[in-house]
């Protein structure tokens, strides 16, 4: 919490910074039409330590939960919204976690992004490694929901 | 399946307690207030990881104790479980199986199945739409340990929804200005998706519970009275299909608008379900004798058994709650002979003078007394 203060937040995508704009955000060398929307500083953290991922992030700072009193406007979504409106983006990738509250989150954002760009969410299911008859329950339920026709 | 073992330490009025038991049918003789219902609870736990007496855990630890433990020893047809249960003062419960701690809760439910008839069940009957809905979702739970998780994102849904009702209309200036339809809008299609799954299981249960239970009514009867269940859901449902209860339930909600606006709180949705039981096409609810309605609780349990026989291709455990004794000598019989020895049952009772001889002689007798269970050495 302490480290927040001090550091700050990137004023375009809202990650964790010491300047005014991220690393992330002035690098030449990333997808300036991909942009990969998630809820906290610590899932950039993540996805950036796969190094797949060549596009740019966007932070909401939560997800939509009234009974914490959080609703849109406490998010970063109107300057998410502004974003892909001004920048040309072609892709948003909701890469957020599939609670009740994500879900909302990720539906919520994605209707007010679709008139923009193409609006994709990430997968949810089996982790690699891991066999069929260890999965759990929801996560197999899930899994089975997200299914796809073979390539 | 049978419970070989019992362990309760620092549960409820038990300090140090392990149970063995060596017959197919236990009765636990006691006074009231000894803890003969708390060792039935505490079966219940492990088949259910609920109690029907409180929600919270600390009630379940002996007071003044930090933590509460359970473990049984379960003979399966695949072999020996291990089950515990470890219950905290201001902390998450723990389970494990086998020795192992299950990451989800949801793991353990599934391994030790019962069936729980107390006195209170009448109130199944009797009592309003909510003892009908728990009664429906607690077999489910051990039938599909799955809609636990179900059942729980539907609450949070519904959470979540009505603290954005109730955040919209607290005052009439702000109102328009607040209002988010969009964010509205999303919440009701979650609780139509998640709603739908409830609703459909619900359905899907009650479906396969209704003819066994017919056939007991019937046999308990003599064949006078003619039992139907009807599920009575909030949003009605016209196939089992996704697709049609969701429009349906978006539907209501759009007729409801209104209402829900003014009363600030989710009025559709299957949080509203009732279950009717009717006898000879009248409601049994209204206007079923005492002792008709006790033979429809006692043919609901006894097709609860059959059906998680049938689910989970071993017969469960019967826990008898202080109810034999309700029921006259006719009716003990059927239930003698319905269970016989197929089924382990755990009874308890005040005194052993209401049973069948036939009861008494095939039975283990335990005696309780302060939390101490002991073999009766005076039968």
């Amino acid at each position: 919490m302490e480290a927040k203060i001090q550091v700050g937040q990137c004023s375009i995508c809202f990650h964790l910074s010491a300047d005014a704009v991220c690393d992330i955000c002035r690098s030449p060398n990333r997808d300036n039409q991909t942009l990969c929307v998630v809820a906290d500083s610590r899932d950039v953290i993540a996805l950036e330590k796969t190094r797949e991922y060549k596009g740019k992030y966007h932070v909401l700072g939560g997800l939509i939960s009234p009974m914490d009193g959080i609703g849109p406007e406490q998010l970063n979504i109107s300057p998410l919204v502004h974003r892909v409106n001004k920048e040309s983006i072609q892709e948003v990738i909701m890469a957020i976690s599939p609670s009740i509250e994500g879900d909302t989150t990720t539906l919520y954002v994605g209707q007010l992004l679709k008139p923009f760009a193409k609006v994709t969410r990430i997968a949810f299911g089996l982790p690699m490694g891991g066999d069929l008859e260890y999965a759990d329950e929801v996560t197999l339920a899930r899994a089975l929901e997200g299914r796809r026709e073979l390539e | 399946m049978y419970l070989k073992t019992l362990h309760l330490r620092q549960f409820r009025n038990y300090q140090n307690q392990l149970v063995t038991f060596h017959a197919p049918k236990t009765i636990l003789v006691g006074d009231n207030a000894q803890g003969k219902s708390n060792l039935l609870e505490a079966v219940e736990l492990l088949a259910t990881l609920r109690s029907h007496r409180t929600s919270r855990d600390r009630d379940l630890i002996q007071e003044g104790a930090p933590i509460g433990q359970i473990s049984a020893a379960l003979q399966r047809e695949l072999g020996l479980r291990n089950l515990t249960l470890t219950l905290r003062n201001g902390s998450r419960r723990t389970v494990a199986l086998n020795g192992e701690k299950l990451k989800r809760q949801l793991d353990f439910l599934g391994t030790l199945n019962a069936v729980q008839f107390s006195c209170l069940d009448l109130e199944l009957v009797r009592g309003g739409p909510g003892e009908r809905r728990v009664w429906v979702d607690t077999l489910l739970t051990q039938l599909e340990p799955l809609y636990v998780h179900i059942l729980q994102q539907y609450t949070l849904a519904l959470r979540q929804r009505n603290a954005l009702l109730r955040q919209q209309s607290s005052d009439p200036n702000q109102r328009l200005k607040s209002f988010d339809p969009a964010q509205l809008a999303i919440w009701d299609a979650q609780l139509a998706t998640l709603g739908s799954r409830v609703i459909r299981r619900r359905a899907r249960v009650l479906n396969r519970l209704t003819p066994i239970a017919q056939t007991w009514h019937k046999a308990i009867s003599n064949r006078s009275e003619l039992l139907e269940i009807h599920y009575t859901p909030n949003v009605p449902m016209e196939a089992d299909d996704p697709g049609v209860v969701q429009t349906a339930f978006l539907e209501k909600i759009q007729q409801r608008a209104t209402a829900e606006y003014h009363q600030r709180t989710t009025l559709v949705g299957p949080h509203r379900d009732d279950i009717t039981f009717n006898i000879n096409q009248t409601p049994a609810r209204q206007y079923g004798s005492q002792g008709q309605q006790r033979t429809l609780v006692l043919a609901l349990k006894l097709a609860e058994l059959k059906l998680m026989e049938s689910v989970a291709g071993e017969p469960p455990l019967l826990l008898l709650d202080d109810v034999l004794a309700e029921l006259d000598l006719n009716r003990q019989n059927q239930l003698l002979e319905a269970i016989q020895d197929r089924f382990q049952t755990l009874i308890t009772t005040t005194h052993l003078g209401a049973f069948d001889a036939q009861w008494i002689k095939s039975s283990q007798i335990l005696s309780v007394q302060a939390g101490q269970i002991g073999e009766d050495t005076s039968t």
